[in-house]
Formats: structure tokens, C-alpha cells, sequence
């Protein structure tokens, strides 16, 4: 019964009823993620809009505004905007513009 | 070229903002400010001082500019405005930088993993107790069934494409025919909505993770779902 339901959900969502493979290295990353996941989180717009101010905090060594754990998070789970604050990072290390 | 002068925020703000040659100097400045900061920034990802690298920081300064020039108002003097302006900057090369590396690439290649043929047979805890495996191997089998009711094949691979391989979320949104922020917020429903359906059946993600603490070989096993 229980794979007819899943069949069915599979045929409702359009797909083709799952059959994928689930790794114990995808579980142990994406376990990690799902255990993290937070009903609000920062998305990539606002890491963007935020992402100035806390490179230069991390400059300053200051790390206790409250939206900082926030972008962290979404930091760990994406990779385009973690390469964006490295980058940023590195470029406003030795000039002062 | 370094900038003839440094300025402040409001000096930057009011010259580029200006007419004439006050702004013409702000933006010579404001362009070699970037390019030396696209340098600094991109070697990470390119030679440092290499041709593609050179071509880059020009390229996606000079597109900086234009994007910096039209949005002054939504600079809010949070930062030194040439941090501010090098985000701008950055954005725009790696951006760049992705949709190049990945243009030839179709999304089915992005979301194919390493081939996993033929190892389904591997151990997963080899220096453990038989006690062990199965305990891992039943919590592997609840997870995966979960995983494959609640995600559809695409949703998983996109998913695991990004958490386990880093394929750039910007690259797979472009073949996807979307922004890189809804791709964000669909993967956030999905793991939202398999946080709750492990809550529901009374998995606590903690301990299935300490199931699997101290296991050596985890990325050479493979559970195989129906119909595998």
C-alpha cells in the first residue's frame, strides 16, 4: 500500500516515482544541513546586502551583532555566497581606499 | 594604476555623483581601486596574475562601474564604500567566472554524481561490529525511504549536487531558468520540509548523525532506494 502511495505522490508531484540513491557521505552532509535548517533563514539576498558590514566586523574583530550567526549559517550551506566573502575578504585586506 | 587620492564616503559618493572632471577622477579611481581589489580577490579561483585573471578584474570592473554609478542611492554608508564597491565588483566576476566554467556543462552533468556502480556491496563500517553496520545500514534504509517520499529524483541531485560536490548554485540556476535566490529558498523548503518529516517519525537528526561518528568509509557506500 505504502508504495502505491508513494507511486502516487510520485505520478501527483510529475515525476517518476523516486529511485535514488542515497550515499552515506550525501547523508552525513545534507544530514548536517537538514538538522540545521531553521524555519527563517537568510537567503542569498540578504547575505548580499549585509555581506560589506561583516567583512569589515571580522576586520574589526567584532562579531556579536545579532544578524552575524545568521549569515554564518547561510555561509556553511552555500557555496556561490561563501566564494563571495572570500573574495571579499582578500580584497579589502591590504587597502583602505 | 593605483588612485590618485583616497576619499571618504561622502567624497565618493558626492564626485561620482557629480559632472565633469571631479567624477571622471572618481571613476579612474574608483576603477583602479577595483581592479587591484578583484586581484587580491580572485586568487582563490585564477593564477595570480595570469592573462584570464587581468581580463577579469578589467572586465568586471568596467561593469562595476556602470552598476555602482546607477544604484549610489542604495548605498547606505553601513561600510567604507569602496567595500561596498568591491562587493558590487565581485559579484559580477564570479558570476562571470562560474557561467564560464560551467557553460558547457548540461544541468543532467552537474546533477550526476560520481559513478556508484558496483559499490553497493562495500562495508560501511569496517572496523566495527556486525552490530554496527546493521544499526547504520537500518538508519541509512529509514532516512533514504524518508528522502525518496518527500523529494522528487531532481530535487534530490540538486540538493546533493550543491551540499556534497559545491556545483555553484548561480551555474545551476541558469540552466534551471531561474535566480539564484529561488533556487536558495526551494532548497530551504526542501530541507524544512525534511526536518519536519524526520521529527514526525521520531528521528532525531543528532543521533542519526552520532550513528554514523567515527565511521571511515561512509562516501564509498551506497543505499539503494526501489527500483535502484
Amino acid at each position: 500500500m505504502s508504495n502505491l502511495l508513494h507511486r502516487l505522490r510520485a505520478f501527483l508531484s510529475g515525476g517518476r516515482p523516486a529511485s535514488f540513491a542515497v550515499s552515506p557521505a550525501s547523508l552525513a552532509v545534507m544530514g548536517r544541513q537538514i538538522a540545521s535548517t531553521q524555519d527563517v533563514e537568510y537567503d542569498c539576498d540578504d547575505v548580499y546586502r549585509l555581506l560589506d558590514q561583516l567583512v569589515e566586523a571580522i576586520e574589526r574583530g567584532e562579531d556579536e551583532a545579532p544578524w552575524i550567526p545568521l549569515i554564518r549559517a547561510h555561509l556553511e550551506r552555500c557555496p556561490d555566497c561563501q566564494a563571495e566573502f572570500i573574495a571579499l575578504l582578500r580584497a579589502i585586506k591590504p587597502s583602505q581606499a | 594604476m593605483a588612485p590618485s587620492r583616497s576619499r571618504e564616503n561622502t567624497e565618493w559618493l558626492s564626485d561620482l555623483a557629480s559632472r565633469g572632471e571631479a567624477q571622471e577622477a572618481a571613476l579612474a579611481d574608483l576603477r583602479a581601486t577595483l581592479v587591484s581589489g578583484l586581484r587580491r580577490g580572485l586568487t582563490a579561483w585564477l593564477e595570480p596574475g595570469s592573462p584570464q585573471l587581468e581580463a577579469l578584474a578589467e572586465e568586471a570592473s568596467q561593469e562595476a562601474l556602470v552598476r555602482i554609478l546607477s544604484r549610489l542611492d542604495t548605498f547606505e554608508g553601513r561600510s567604507r564604500f569602496t567595500t561596498w564597491a568591491y562587493k558590487v565588483a565581485i559579484r559580477i566576476a564570479l558570476t562571470d567566472l562560474r557561467r564560464k566554467q560551467w557553460q558547457d556543462v548540461s544541468l543532467d552533468q552537474m546533477l550526476e554524481g560520481p559513478t556508484d556502480q558496483g559499490l553497493e556491496a562495500a562495508v560501511i563500517d569496517p572496523g566495527g561490529g556486525p552490530e554496527t553496520t546493521v544499526e547504520q545500514q537500518d538508519m541509512l534504509d529509514r532516512i533514504g525511504r524518508i528522502l525518496r517520499e518527500e523529494l522528487t529524483g531532481r530535487q534530490f541531485a540538486i540538493m546533493e549536487a550543491v551540499a556534497l560536490r559545491g556545483v555553484p548554485m548561480e551555474a545551476l540556476a541558469q540552466k534551471m531558468g531561474m535566480e539564484r535566490n529561488a533556487l536558495y529558498k526551494m532548497m530551504h523548503d526542501a530541507r524544512l520540509k525534511l526536518k519536519r518529516r524526520l521529527a514526525r517519525e521520531g528521528l532525531d537528526l543528532g543521533e542519526v548523525m552520532a550513528t554514523f561518528e567515527g565511521s571511515n568509509s561512509w562516501a564509498g557506500h551506497v543505499v539503494r532506494g526501489e527500483g535502484g
